[in-house]
């Protein structure tokens, strides 16, 4: 078992490890392997993103998927920068901004293969358990945790986020002051506890 | 109560999220380095983060099954919506929802792919004349120009409407920064013998020394470190003396430079010029400057910081009525500001 794993490693090692900008051109010609590629490399962290960013863990699973769906949808215009993490961010983020008002009708899309769909896995508890600033970042709001997110882990800078976001960059200021106010007085609190 | 240990503590969060930019931002890492309530927020906020910014083992999120039937969720998703978006207006209408959020990504990502960097010749434009005695040099090093006098009176005028960049004057015994526009700098046997300001401010760093501001219609002299003379700046260099007129664009003047104009009011010098009273601890005259900011550029992006410095520059001062008066201010200006609950503590 250990040798077969072994070979396995060897053998993606020799496999030449597409870049970015390359997946981002096959998917614009409709190859759904591309996306594929793309979703293995950056599933992790746009979940991450998304489960840390909403309080509502129901929606996480289909969050992800509409924020690939999206990409693959423009991955034509795709302008070639090493690693698409950031632009995958910016559309996660205009999709938590959008979905109460939008969502419903897109989830129309995914439910028309929800027959092979199993049961969704709520990935918070596992972060929940992960550090004290995640369990001071669920006390603070949405409107002050997704900036927080994308300037301090993601590193969007405050025009991007207000761009994504829809806001003026006074209000991301504002917002990003906030969140890291209340979330010192959250952890200064677990201390005293 | 409790006032912040550094009245400049504020800009670590300003310089972290990009609002501190060119000669400010320099200015104020300068500052970190020798500030050590600074230099802990710096590191305070950095931390904050750092446990999110791990990456974990993907493991401890989801489960690889789960991943795996996502994932052929997903492309099973894509080629649905692709073949069904050709033959089905209502699937269209969602690929446009879809589109319409991509291409604000795409936004986003021209956005940041055209952020400018540190750009050369973005530096202030001076006009420099020196005596003909004067021995000087001039070069650039990053955002910050630098001119070194060994001797001699250089009288500079410079223009910051046309760059975030520095100027700094090299001196056998210290150096110059200014963040004004119109002064006079003398070097005689090796020491800093005169500074005259005639508009906007300079600090001055002298060796082992506190700085001074000195501001306009003030005269420094090294005997009377303290206090200004009320001099006038002396008369600029005699046009035979004219030497390098242009520092910061190539070309030279023919003729000697006629009477400077003066440029209009820039919101960042001014709030230079009571930074750096602040700085040298005239919390007085840093107050005036940033009620004189308000005054005239109530609309800068920096009028907020200007009204919370001014609060904080009375509180030092002792005035508490003064300070009170301040409070009401910032908190009626800025019902919802960054420092609202900090005032609101200093209000009546």
């Amino acid at each position: 078992m250990i040798a077969r794993r072994e070979r396995s490693r060897t053998a993606t090692r020799n496999v030449p490890r597409a870049s970015d900008p390359e997946i981002m051109g096959r998917l614009g010609n409709g190859e759904t392997g591309a996306l594929g590629e793309l979703y293995d490399r950056y599933q992790a962290p746009i979940r991450r993103f998304i489960a840390r960013a909403t309080s509502d863990a129901e929606d996480v699973d289909d969050l992800v998927h509409a924020t690939f769906l999206a990409a693959a949808e423009s991955a034509g215009r795709y302008d070639g920068r090493p690693s698409c993490r950031p632009w995958l961010i910016g559309i996660a983020a205009q999709l938590l901004r959008r979905r109460r008002q939008s969502f419903g009708r897109f989830l129309a899309v995914l439910a028309s293969v929800r027959s092979i769909r199993a049961t969704t896995v709520d990935p918070r508890p596992a972060l929940h358990a992960r550090s004290d600033v995640e369990r001071a970042l669920v006390q603070i709001s949405d409107a002050k945790r997704i900036p927080f997110l994308m300037a301090e882990v993601e590193g969007l800078s405050c025009a991007e986020i207000a761009t994504a976001l829809n806001v003026p960059v006074g209000t991301v200021w504002t917002r990003l002051h906030a969140a890291r106010r209340d979330l010192r007085r959250a952890l200064e609190e677990g201390e005293d506890s | 109560m409790t006032a912040p240990s550094c009245p400049r503590l504020f800009e670590v969060e300003a310089m972290r999220d990009g609002r501190l930019t060119g000669a400010e931002r320099a200015t104020f890492e300068r500052h970190v380095t020798g500030c050590a309530a600074c230099s802990r927020e710096v590191q305070t906020l950095e931390a904050l983060a750092e446990p999110l910014r791990a990456e974990p083992e993907d493991g401890a999120i989801v489960d690889e099954f789960h991943v795996r039937r996502e994932r052929t969720r997903l492309l099973a998703a894509f080629e649905q919506a692709l073949v069904s978006s050709k033959r089905s207006p209502n699937a269209r209408r969602h690929w446009l929802w879809v589109a319409s959020v991509a291409t604000i990504a795409a936004g986003l990502l021209i956005l940041r792919h055209e952020r400018p960097a540190a750009q050369p010749g973005h530096w202030p434009r001076a006009v420099v004349r020196a005596d003909s005695r004067a021995v000087w040099s001039e070069r650039t090093e990053g955002d910050r120009e630098r001119i070194v006098l060994e001797r001699g009176t250089l009288w500079i005028q410079v223009d910051h409407s046309s760059g975030e960049g520095r100027l700094v004057i090299a001196l056998p015994d210290g150096e110059l920064e200014d963040i004004g526009t119109i002064f006079t700098v003398s070097v005689e046997d090796g020491h800093t013998g005169r500074v005259a300001v005639k508009k906007g401010h300079v600090v001055l760093r002298m060796h082992d020394r506190p700085p001074v501001a000195i501001g306009p219609g003030d005269t420094w002299v090294p005997e009377a470190v303290s206090a200004f003379a009320s001099a006038a700046p002396t008369a600029e260099p005699a046009p035979n003396g004219l030497h390098a007129p242009s520092v910061g664009s190539a070309s030279a003047l023919p003729s000697p430079a006629p009477a400077p104009t003066l440029v209009a009011p820039d919101p960042l010098v001014d709030f230079r010029a009571a930074m750096a009273a602040l700085d040298v601890g005239d919390n007085r005259q840093a107050a005036t400057a940033f009620a004189s900011f308000l005054e005239k550029h109530p609309r800068a992006p920096r009028a907020e910081d200007a009204a919370y410095l001014r609060v904080i520059a009375l509180q030092k001062s002792g005035d508490s009525d003064a300070t009170k008066e301040a409070a009401s201010d910032y908190l009626r200006r800025y019902p919802k500001g960054f420092r609202h609950s900090e005032v609101e503590r200093l209000s009546p």
